[in-house]
């Protein structure tokens, strides 16, 4: 039988540590994504002429939204899990009625809860600088639910590797930070040279804000379809290799 | 096949770390209602037992069964009829014991009400009233005890491992604990102990089994270990000096 009210538990623990350090999780990113506004918005982007028929900074806060997501994602199932292993409170975990799907969901749902409140906080601060459209809400929560659910997951592997919290750093650090800013998310691949403009096509995290920016603005430089295979592709391999590492146990079953 | 008269059922089993045996083909059978007591020196596999019995370890062969229910293939099943409060504190330190035995409950998948029932019940009997809301790290030895055991009960597991429950407990407190324990089993609850203190274990277990590198050494009745007048102690130290 499904476990419904363990993982509703599980969510429900997170979203209390979440409050529970809140200036940490919700303050300093939304206080950082409303500086990004206020720079691209009202020094930057009034002198920006408008692109792809919106204002400079409506084209740059997806790309603004999908860093504090990535960030809030990736860190609450990277800390969550890696405070577990380290106190052994994920004992608690292993002897109680979860299926290992179960597990991956409620780490995942955890991590995204928390991804959707501070999504959800700095959409209210962009409506206040009115940077905000939304033309597909659906497609926007789903993308934006897929994306965090990706660095969810990144951030239960690298917790189940790390022998340490500095190792916790390691991927955002060299991997997520240049990506993601190289990724197209403060400008148009059109400014870029053609080689730099096909590395960037090569970047997953191009895809990732694009998802978000056509579902905010209904603009787009990626080819749709190529992103929700990357997408929805990575959602599945990894929902499929964190589920494996749960079942095998790896660091966390003696 | 299976014995339903049994609470726990270990056939064969093996743990290895490496190269390590950690735990080396032992079979037990526990009745339902015992009072169990597994005594054995540090690192003489008591830990690692329950930790395959409970699914904080995997074992590397063999068969356990709670209750019937195989804890590898049935392990959700298995997990609902297991408690454990273990020798280390496995706990999120900035958890307060209520909200302890709330998540574990949660997890449990016991329904908000049933819960907060037995959360009162429990914070009562185990006399955290006054501790309920107080973090976990700022509880003395012996409210941490009590807090691991309502939170191993949340959930009224057919059998309860205690794992060193009494550690860190003033005598007064102790004494009180084996009250509780002894009234639990009296009401049919199986109950496996660890304990360094084999006064503890003389005074409430009426099994015992000894493991000493890996493997089950001695294992009888209470009164067959109190022979010729001896303490469950002396027949202990007995059997362990003549192993080693």
């Amino acid at each position: 039988m499904f476990n419904r009210i363990g993982l509703y538990t599980m969510l429900r623990r997170e979203v209390q540590r979440t409050f529970r350090v809140v200036i940490q999780t919700l303050v300093a990113p939304v206080i950082s994504a409303a500086l990004y506004i206020f720079i691209f918005g009202s020094v930057i982007g009034t002198r920006i002429d408008d692109f792809a028929g919106v204002p400079y900074i409506s084209f740059v806060f997806p790309g603004v939204l999908m860093l504090s997501i990535i960030n809030a994602s990736f860190s609450s199932a990277s800390s969550a899990l890696y405070f577990m292993r380290f106190t052994r409170g994920i004992e608690e975990i292993l002897i109680s009625p979860f299926s290992y799907l179960e597990m991956l969901l409620g780490f995942v749902g955890s991590a995204v809860s928390r991804a959707l409140i501070v999504a959800f906080l700095i959409l209210g601060v962009g409506v206040l600088f009115g940077a905000v459209s939304l033309v597909n809400p659906v497609m926007f929560v789903i993308y934006v639910a897929a994306v965090a659910a990706i660095f969810a997951m990144l951030g239960i592997i690298v917790a189940l590797w790390a022998e340490g919290f500095e190792q916790l750093q390691v991927l955002n650090t060299f991997v997520i930070t240049p990506l993601t800013y190289l990724g197209g998310i403060f400008y148009s691949i059109t400014f870029l040279p053609p080689l730099a403009a096909t590395l960037t096509r090569a970047n997953p995290f191009f895809y990732f804000a694009d998802a978000i920016r056509s579902s905010m603005i209904g603009y787009s430089e990626a080819n749709s379809a190529i992103g929700a295979m990357v997408i929805f592709g990575l959602v599945a391999s990894l929902a499929l290799l964190v589920t494996y590492l749960f079942r095998i146990g790896w660091k966390i079953r003696s | 096949m299976t014995n339903t008269a049994l609470a726990l059922e270990i056939k064969n089993l093996t743990k290895k770390y490496g190269d390590k045996v950690a735990v080396d083909n032992i079979s037990l059978s526990i009745p339902k209602g015992s009072f169990f007591g597994l005594l054995g020196p540090n690192g003489a596999g008591k830990s690692t037992t329950i930790h395959c019995i409970t699914g904080i370890a995997q074992p590397t062969s063999g068969q356990i069964l709670v209750d019937g229910t195989d804890v590898v293939t049935e392990y959700k099943k298995a997990r609902t009829k297991v408690g454990l409060s273990p020798q280390e504190f496995n706990v999120d330190i900035f958890a307060t014991p209520e909200q302890l035995m709330d998540y574990m409950g949660g997890y449990y998948g016991i329904p908000k009400e049933t819960r907060w029932q037995r959360i009162d019940d429990l914070i009562k009997r185990f006399d955290l009233e006054a501790h309920r809301h107080v973090k976990f790290q700022k509880l003395s030895g012996g409210l941490k005890r009590r807090a691991m055991l309502g939170r191993a009960l949340i959930h009224t597991p057919e059998l309860l491992i205690l794992d060193e429950p009494t550690a860190g407990v003033d005598v007064e407190q102790r004494h009180d604990l084996w009250a509780y324990l002894k009234e639990m089993n009296e009401r049919g609850k199986t109950i496996i102990l660890t304990s360094h203190y084999l006064e503890e274990i003389q005074y409430l277990c009426n099994d015992i089994a000894i493991i000493n590198h890996g493997k089950i050494v001695a294992e009888g009745t209470k009164e067959e270990f109190m022979k010729e007048g001896k303490s469950v102690e002396q027949t202990y130290l007995e059997i362990i000096k003549a192993q080693n």
